[in-house]
C-alpha cells in the first residue's frame, strides 16, 4: 500500500489537481510556514512568509508527487484517546484529512479494525516489513512501577512494547501531554510511576506534540512535516517543535489587551466576563504555556478556551496538573501554610522573643544591683 | 530534572519556608524589643498620647512628602530624599497594586483589591530600578556614606534589587523563557523573605512600630499642670 506515491493515492481519491496543488498550500500552512505574523513572530527566520507558488510550497508539491505514503505506528498506553479523538475530528476535506491520505496507518488500537492477535500480529509484520522507516505516534503515559504492571496490552507491558517500537522507528511523536511528559497520571502522587516518553527513549529524537489534548493541526503538520522533508522539524528545549510551541499562548491571546490595561473579570458572569476582559483573575495560566491555541485554534479555527470564556490551564507544559489551582492565579504559591501553622510559627517567634527580653532585662537588672 | 521542576520548588516548599521564617523571625524581633518594657508615665500630659501618634504618621506619610522643601533631610541631601521616595512609591505600587502581587495575597488571605493597569505598574517598577541604582552609584562614591556603609547595606541592596530587576525582565520575557524568568524571580523573592528578619530590612514593620512610639512620647507636650 505504501508504495504507491501521495499524489496517485489522492488521485484514486477522486482528488483533482486542484485540490492537489490546494493541499501543498495548505500543508505548508499546517506546518507554520504560511502563518502571516511569522517574521514578528521571533520563529525560525528559515521558514519566511512564501506566497503562493513560492519555492517551499513547489517543494512540498514536488515531495507530495514523488514521495511514498509513511507507514505509521500509533500506541496507545495510559490514555483517555483524546488525542486520537483530536486528529481523526475531520470533515472531508479538512486539512486533517488530507494529511491523513499521506500515511498509511498500519496499527492503532482505536481506529483498526482489526482486534485482539490479529491486530497484534500485523503490527509485528508492519514493523518487520517498514523497519527504520515508520513513524512511531506514542499516545498515553507509561507507567513504570511494579516493573510497569499497571499498563499491560496482548501480555506485554507498555514499556516492552514501546522499547519494541521505537527501536525500528524512524521517527517517534509523542502526542498529548500525557505520552510527552507524563500528563494526568503523572499528577501527584503518580500512583503508577507514570513517564514520558522521551524520559525512556534516551537514544533517539522524541518530539513532543504537548497539550491536553494536543492540537490536531501541530500532530498531522509534525507529521507532515517528517513525510515530506524526512526530517524533524526544529524543536525548543522541551522538544516541541517550534513552529507550534513557539509563543506562549498570552502572546497570541485576543484578550491580552485587557490584561495590559487591567481590566479583568472577576467571576465567570460579571460584567468584565461578559465584555471579554481578561481571565488573569479567574486564574489563567495563558503567560506560561508555549502552545498554538490562540493562533490555530480548535474544531477549525472557531474558537478556543480563552475566547469562549474559561482561563488557560496550560495544559502544554510539563506538570500542570500539579501547577497550582486552575482557578487561582498563575502568579500563586503553590503550597500555602494554615492559620494553624502561621500562629506556631509567630507564636514561637514571640515566646522566644519575649524570653530574649527578660533575659535581657535581668541581666540588666543583675548589673544595677551589682554596681549598688 | 527540569526548569519546572526548580520552579515547582521555589513556588512551593521554598516559599512556603521563606514565609514562615520571616513571619517567624519578625515576630521574634518585635517582641524581644517590645518586652524590654516602657518606662512608666508618672505624671499627667498635657497632650494626647493618641493624637501624637495619629499627627506623626499624617505628617510622616501623607504631608512631609508632598512638600518636602521644609525639611532639611530634603534640602540637605535631595537626591536620597527623591530617590528613596520614588523608591519606597515604586514598592508600593508594584507589591500592593500590581495585579500578580495581589493574587499571591488573595490566595493566602482571601481579600481582593483593585489593582493598576501593567504600563502604570511597569513604569513605576523601571522607576525603582534606576532610582536604586542611581542611590547605589551615590552610596559608593559619596565620601560620607562609603565611610558608614558595609556589607550588610550592600548585601539589603542587592536582596532587595534582584527581585525587582528579575521581576521587571520576567514582565519584558528578557532573557530566557517565562518558566526560567519566573523561577529566578520566584528564588530572589524567597530569599529576600528570609534576609528580611534577618537585617534592618525588617523596617518596612518595624517602621511602623517606632513611628507609634515616637508620636506617643511627641503627642504628650509636657506635664498637664
Ligand atoms: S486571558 Fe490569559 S492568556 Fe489571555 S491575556 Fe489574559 S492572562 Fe493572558
Ligand atoms: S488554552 Fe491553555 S489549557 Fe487550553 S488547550 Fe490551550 S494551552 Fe491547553
Amino acid at each position: 500500500m505504501s508504495e504507491e506515491t501521495i499524489k496517485k493515492g489522492l488521485a484514486d481519491k477522486g482528488v483533482s489537481r486542484r485540490d492537489f496543488l490546494k493541499l501543498g498550500g495548505l500543508l505548508a500552512a499546517a506546518m507554520g510556514m504560511q502563518l502571516p505574523p511569522l517574521e514578528q513572530s521571533g520563529l525560525p527566520a528559515a521558514l519566511g512568509t512564501p506566497a503562493r507558488g513560492s519555492q517551499i510550497e513547489q517543494n512540498i508539491l514536488h515531495a507530495l508527487e514523488t514521495k511514498q505514503r509513511l507507514p505509521v505506528i500509533w500506541l496507545e498506553f495510559q490514555d483517555c484517546t483524546g488525542c486520537t479523538e483530536a486528529v481523526s475530528r475531520s470533515v472531508s476535506p479538512s486539512l486533517e484529512n488530507l494529511v491523513l491520505n499521506t500515511l498509511t496507518i498500519e496499527y492503532h488500537e482505536t481506529l483498526s479494525a482489526a482486534a485482539g492477535y490479529q491486530i497484534e500480529q500485523a503490527k509485528q509484520d508492519a514493523m518487520k516489513k517498514y523497519a527504520g522507516q515508520y513513524i512511531l505516534v506514542v499516545e498515553g503515559s507509561i507507567p513504570t512501577d511494579n516493573d510497569g504492571a499497571y499498563c499491560v496490552i496482548g501480555g506485554r507491558t507498555a514499556i516492552d512494547h514501546l522499547k519494541e517500537a521505537a527501536a525500528g522507528a524512524a521517527a517517534i511523536i509523542a502526542v498529548g501531554n500525557c505520552a510527552a511528559y507524563g500528563g494526568l497520571p503523572k499528577a501527584k502522587p503518580n500512583p503508577t510511576g507514570a513517564k514520558g516518553v522521551w524520559e525512556l527513549i534516551t537514544d533517539k529524537a522524541v518530539v513532543n506534540i504537548s497539550g491536553c489534548p494536543a492540537i490536531p493541526e501541530a500532530t498531522t503538520g509534525t507529521i507532515a512535516h517528517f513525510a515530506i522533508f524526512g526530517t524533524l522539524p526544529e524543536l525548543d528545549n522541551l522538544n516541541r517543535p517550534k513552529t507550534f510551541y513557539g509563543k506562549t499562548v498570552h502572546d497570541r491571546c485576543l484578550r491580552r489587551p485587557f490584561y495590559e490595561a487591567g481590566k479583568f473579570a472577576l467571576s465567570f458572569d460579571d460584567e468584565g466576563a461578559r465584555e471579554g476582559y481578561c481571565l488573569y483573575k479567574l486564574g489563567c495560566k495563558g503567560p506560561t504555556p508555549y502552545n498554538a491555541c490562540a493562533t490555530i485554534k480548535w474544531d477549525q479555527g472557531l474558537s478556543f478556551p480563552i475566547q469562549s470564556g474559561h482561563p488557560c490551564l496550560g495544559c502544554s507544559e510539563p506538570n500542570f496538573w500539579d501547577g497550582g489551582g486552575f482557578y487561582q492565579g498563575q502568579s500563586t504559591p503553590l503550597d500555602k501554610p494554615t492559620v494553624a501553622v502561621v500562629g506556631a510559627a509567630v507564636g514561637v517567634g514571640a515566646a522566644l522573643g519575649i524570653g530574649t527580653a527578660l533575659v535581657n532585662q535581668s541581666k540588666k537588672k543583675a548589673k544595677k544591683g551589682g554596681s549598688k | 530534572m527540569n526548569q519546572q521542576t526548580v520552579l515547582e520548588f521555589a513556588r512551593g516548599p521554598f516559599f512556603y519556608f521563606a514565609l514562615l521564617f520571616m513571619l517567624f523571625g519578625l515576630a521574634y524581633r518585635l517582641f524581644s524589643v517590645i518586652s524590654l518594657g516602657w518606662s512608666k508615665n508618672r505624671v499627667p500630659n498635657k497632650g494626647s498620647q493618641a493624637k501624637g501618634v495619629f499627627m506623626t504618621f499624617l505628617k510622616g506619610v501623607l504631608i512631609w512628602p508632598f512638600i518636602p522643601w521644609v525639611k532639611n533631610t530634603f534640602t540637605r541631601n535631595p537626591l536620597i530624599y527623591i530617590g528613596g521616595g520614588l523608591f519606597h512609591l515604586s514598592l508600593f505600587v508594584v507589591i500592593i497594586l500590581g495585579t500578580p502581587h495581589m493574587l499571591v495575597t488573595k490566595s493566602l488571605v482571601g481579600v481582593q483589591w483593585a489593582t493598576l493597569p501593567l504600563p502604570i505598574v511597569d513604569f513605576m517598577a523601571a522607576t525603582g530600578i534606576i532610582a536604586m541604582l542611581i542611590l547605589l552609584v551615590n552610596r559608593m562614591i559619596h565620601p560620607v556614606m562609603k565611610l558608614i556603609s558595609g556589607p550588610a547595606e550592600y548585601l539589603a541592596w542587592l536582596f532587595v534589587f534582584l527581585p525587582m530587576i528579575t521581576g521587571y525582565m520576567m514582565t519584558h520575557h528578557i532573557g530566557g523563557s517565562y518558566e526560567s524568568l519566573f523561577t529566578r524571580h520566584m528564588i530572589t523573592v524567597d530569599v529576600l523573605m528570609i534576609w528580611i528578619p534577618l537585617s534592618r530590612l525588617s523596617h518596612f514593620v518595624f517602621y511602623f512600630f517606632s513611628r507609634a512610639i515616637h508620636g506617643q512620647e511627641f503627642g504628650k507636650r509636657g506635664v498637664a499642670v
